[in-house]
């Protein structure tokens, strides 16, 4: 039972994937995984990607799992899709600590954050909305269609639009 | 590693195990009979984690696995719907029900989940001759998705497929279900692969 039940048309993005296009699109319960959106404000498509590690380290075989990567590949794809670059904002949602007292706190939420901003800021995609951190769930749905609307809801219970 | 049908069904006699002590522990501490499912085995793709552990809340009592192997893995007591507050109620006496766990209740739940998965990892200790012990506990009351998949992230080695074994337990008095989901890294799968080759050979 999802919290928010997806319509049938709805895309949901597994850790590591990405998605191109105009449907709406959803990832479930992040933690410190992050949910990275690149919208089209000219042509009203975007991706959604579902981001888990901060660095590739070098593996090419599932750029949408590491941060670094994926930027790069949702830039190639877009691009085939015909947005310009100049057009994309990005919005970004996750990040958590959902643990604070493990040993092997490696803040990979903190970090998924931090890389993505850089590399955004590299690419001059201006960061237009942003609910990171914390120690708390979420899931989100994209809706590109609709001004590229990004809804959260938190596992605390909160609903939030960006 | 390669992970095939016999090694799968080796795992998952030990999972058994296991969980059956945990079984027992939780019917002596509720003073009830405990129905228990097989235990699952899943080899799982993490971008399928989803269809297998929802974003429903959810209370999870989470340790992870010490002892002879360093950062064994991680194991997780779930206590789905209002099944951590009903254990709590039969342990301190019923605390006015809001959503959230009172602090008593709370002590109560990791209290629980510690017997039951010392009790599981002492069993599998015990059958494989090698000490594994659980951290102390932590809770979680979030989204079940949102915590295991920061629990597979922050494995030490970077997966692409993790073997989720999952346990349902049940008790019917009291409508109170739990869950034991294991997730261990690859350095405990090879050690306890190794060890049940042996044992199978004889």
């Amino acid at each position: 039972m999802s919290l928010m039940p997806a319509g049938t048309d709805t895309a949901i993005i597994g850790i590591g994937e990405y998605r191109v296009g105009s449907m709406p699109m959803a990832s479930i319960g992040l933690g410190s995984c992050v949910g990275l959106i690149l919208h089209d404000r000219q042509t009203g498509i975007g991706a959604l990607v579902h981001i888990m590690l901060p660095a590739s380290q070098g593996k090419t075989d599932r750029p949408g799992k590491y941060a670094d990567t994926a930027i790069d590949v949702l830039l190639k794809e877009l691009s085939r899709s015909g947005s310009s670059p100049a057009n994309l904002i990005a919005k970004i949602a996750g990040g958590s600590a959902m643990f604070k007292t493990f040993s092997g706190n490696l803040n990979i939420g903190e970090r998924n954050v931090e890389v993505i901003r850089k590399l955004l800021k590299d690419n001059n995609i201006p960061l237009k909305g942003e609910d990171v951190g914390g120690c708390v769930g979420r899931t989100i749905f994209y809706y590109p269609k609709e001004n590229g609307k990004l809804v959260i809801k938190k596992g605390d219970g909160k609903l939030s639009e960006l | 590693m390669k992970f095939d049908a016999e090694l799968m069904d080796s795992l998952k006699e030990l999972a058994n195990i296991g969980a059956a002590h945990s079984a027992t522990t939780l019917s002596q501490l509720v003073n009830n009979q405990i129905n228990m499912s097989v235990p699952d085995i899943d080899l799982v793709d993490i971008s399928r984690v989803g269809d297998l552990i929802s974003d429903t809340i959810t209370t999870m009592v989470i340790f992870e696995l010490q002892g002879d192997v360093p950062n064994g893995g991680y194991l997780v007591l779930e206590l789905p719907g209002e099944s951590a507050a009903r254990m709590a109620g039969i342990l301190v006496g019923s605390i006015d029900t809001d959503n959230h766990l009172h602090e008593m209740e709370q002590s109560a739940i990791l209290e629980v989940g510690n017997i039951m998965i010392s009790a599981f990892l002492s069993a599998s200790s015990d059958l494989l001759g090698f000490i594994m012990l659980p951290s102390p506990p932590i809770l979680v009351e979030d989204m079940a998705h949102a915590a295991i998949t920061s629990l597979i992230a922050q494995m030490t080695m970077d997966v692409d497929e993790v073997i989720l074994f999952r346990v349902q337990l049940n008790t019917p008095d009291h409508d109170i279900s739990g869950n034991i989901l294991i997730f261990l890294e690859v350095g405990m799968l090879e050690k306890i692969a190794a060890r049940m080759r042996e044992m199978v050979a004889g």
